[in-house]
């Protein structure tokens, strides 16, 4: 229901999910905006504010109102927060127990076309362990996507892409010690050392976790393939490569599809997950290229859209942080941001978030930005009374004590007015 | 654990901050986590833009806070990093004894030093993994010398695993950097010294004197 409360764009202005495939991600790298922007898919808004319960809709209306009623009145923003979820459609989803919402998401599933809106209202929610639930509901993305993919005008473009790389011939003149940017030489030695970053990386990556690490021939397996999905990645976006962190993003993918309890399906969690790992890439991509910072889709507009719409819900929040404590998003959110909030949460609660991020019908940037933005309300009273050193401590070792539910709940309630950004990009 | 606004003036005598960059993968999370909390884990997650410490240790008798900044070693983070440069008073430019690689790129570091920090920063050069077996070492000591005397600084071989000279790393910067402070302090009105010495440029450094004064 989250689209009912966000303030409609004019008709005119196509709402942006993903770019829709690899291509985009390197033309964006090239700071080619207009390119992308082609790239991008377009929703038809009058689908997408087609209500799926009658009644909730109705009752969402009301608290739509409500909303700019409140729009002045800022302390009450706490107390808004705790009340409101009781009205929200999706404070009903969620009422449902867990054996209802998992037969609710097979039978959704198992449809011979999936409702995408539907999907994503239960999905929002929570997806429940086990099983490949989760695994089917995350890639029913692309399932969605694919007919408005190959009708693209642009899907020529693709070709060069496809099938197996070209092998090279050296040419006499280059050498081992060459610095000319052709030289073979030179990309094998940088090769070289994007594959040892991302080794470096990967032993890194959820240690705590024997999927992930120890010298298991399991862990070795889930690596091995992770690498894979990494070095292709960065082959293909020589301009973005391979950046630290994206193999954050990476893990729970790669986790949620390799355990998928069908074996058929757990057996293509590599493909499956470079696939997904491009698309939810897709809006954020550019957070990981430095020659990007400064541009409006690169980490620092984000981290100042962050900024702003904690002013908006928050202005007493913000003004403590930005002003009073010199807490600046750059210290805590760069990397809440960067990396999916993947390094933030237990790993369980991520894949949980993650539901709520992908499921968005605006895309997993705006979600991630509301998902922040919640984070800082919901340690409200700690950082107000913190100074430098306490908040910064607070938000880079986010406290574990937070209601997962409630925090998501937070984010969906959240003044969507600068959400405008993520649909006008 | 970090005293309340009102406090936080009388929690030391001198504040301190403190930079920690290198190659990634050379140890400085492992290094910093050492010297803060007095633990060592081989399972460490890879920093992402920068993290940060708190420790308060006593030197002659002073109060000395050092807040400390950690840093993401891949170029890509190179932008956003470089902006704490210049409210750094030290930097620890750290390499990894088994990784030459590592140690050839410290002259990198140092011109990035240049570019970004003020004048007067106080360096120190670290060779990490010192405890790492004779046959993986790249990296001879004379050779970490050398270019530390070459810059003229302080040099130490540490290892976070041993606990092997990391207090002495730390310790002796925080020497040299509050002896410049002390020296700046006697030649200008001791008072407001201080607090002209923790830079304006960036963060946090004075959110305490800032309480202070407003409430």
């Amino acid at each position: 229901m989250l689209k009912g409360k966000l303030k409609l764009p004019a008709p005119d202005k196509p709402g942006t999910i993903f770019p829709d495939r690899l291509g985009s991600l390197v033309m964006a790298a090239g700071l080619d905006e207009k390119g992308s922007e082609i790239e991008r898919f377009e929703v038809e808004f009058g689908e997408e504010l087609a209500p799926i319960k009658p009644g909730a809709f109705e009752f969402h209306r009301e608290s739509d109102d409500g909303d700019e009623a409140i729009d002045g009145e800022k302390d009450d923003k706490d107390q808004r927060i705790r009340q409101k979820p009781n009205k929200d459609a999706v404070a009903v989803a969620t009422s449902i127990s867990l054996e209802e919402k998992r037969s609710e998401l097979e039978y959704e599933l198992s449809r011979r076309e999936i409702n995408l809106e539907k999907l994503r209202r239960i999905a929002s929610t929570g997806i429940p362990d086990g099983g490949g639930l989760r695994a089917t509901a995350w890639k029913s993305e692309h399932i969605w996507k694919e007919p408005k993919r190959l009708s693209s005008t642009k899907q020529h473009d693709d070709n060069d892409v496809d099938g197996p790389l070209r092998r090279h011939e050296v040419s006499v003149e280059d050498h081992p010690l060459s610095l000319d940017k052709e030289s073979l030489w030179r990309q094998y030695f940088q090769y070289t050392e994007t594959v040892e970053q991302i080794d470096r990386d990967l032993q890194r990556t959820h240690p705590d976790m024997p999927f992930f690490s120890g010298e298991t021939s399991f862990s070795r397996k889930n690596k091995e393939a992770m690498k894979n999905i990494l070095l292709l990645f960065a082959k293909l976006n020589p301009a973005i490569c391979y950046v630290q962190g994206m193999n954050e993003v990476l893990a729970p993918i790669y986790y949620v599809f390799s355990t998928d309890t069908d074996k058929q399906n757990a057996a293509n969690a590599e493909a499956d997950s470079f696939s997904c790992f491009v698309r939810i890439l897709g809006d954020s991509v550019d957070h990981f290229c430095q020659q990007l910072d400064n541009s409006s889709s690169g980490i620092l507009a984000t981290l100042s859209r962050l900024s702003d719409l904690l002013k908006v819900n928050d202005e007493q929040l913000w003004h403590h942080l930005e002003f009073t404590t010199k807490v600046k998003p750059q210290f805590y959110a760069f990397r809440w941001i960067t990396l999916l909030l993947t390094q933030e949460f237990q790993f369980e609660y991520i894949l949980r978030i993650w539901d709520t991020l992908i499921s968005n019908t605006f895309g997993v940037q705006d979600m991630l930005l509301r998902v922040c933005c919640a984070m800082l309300l919901c340690v409200k009273s700690r950082l107000l009374s913190g100074d430098f050193v306490a908040n910064i401590k607070l938000l880079q070792h986010y406290p574990d004590d937070i209601n997962i539910e409630y925090l998501l709940q937070v984010a969906q309630d959240i003044s969507p007015d600068t959400s405008s950004y993520i649909l006008s990009l | 654990m970090a005293a309340a606004p009102a406090r936080a003036r009388a929690d030391y005598d001198y504040l301190i901050k403190l930079l920690l960059i290198g190659d990634s993968g050379v140890g400085k999370s492992c290094l910093l986590l050492r010297f803060s909390d007095g633990s060592f884990t081989t399972s460490f997650i890879t920093t992402i833009g920068i993290d940060f410490k708190i420790r308060t240790i006593e030197l002659d008798g002073k109060r000395i806070k050092l807040q400390i900044w950690d840093t993401a070693g891949q170029e890509r983070f190179r932008t956003i990093t470089t902006a704490y440069y210049r409210g750094a008073m030290g930097i620890l430019l750290v390499y990894d004894v088994t990784d030459e690689a590592s140690f050839n790129n410290i002259r990198n570091w140092i011109r990035n030093i240049e570019q970004h920090a003020s004048d007067n920063v106080n360096k120190i050069l670290v060779g990490n993994k010192a405890d790492m077996d004779e046959s993986k070492r790249a990296v001879p000591t004379a050779k970490g010398q050398a270019l530390a005397d070459e810059y003229g600084i302080k040099f130490f071989e540490t290892s976070a695993k041993t606990n092997m000279n990391v207090e002495e790393v730390f310790f002796s910067i925080a020497r040299d950097i509050k002896q410049r402070l002390a020296d700046t302090d006697s030649r200008a009105e001791p008072q407001t010294i201080k607090i002209n010495q923790q830079d304006s440029a960036a963060d946090g450094g004075q959110a305490a004197q800032k309480s202070a004064c407003c409430g």
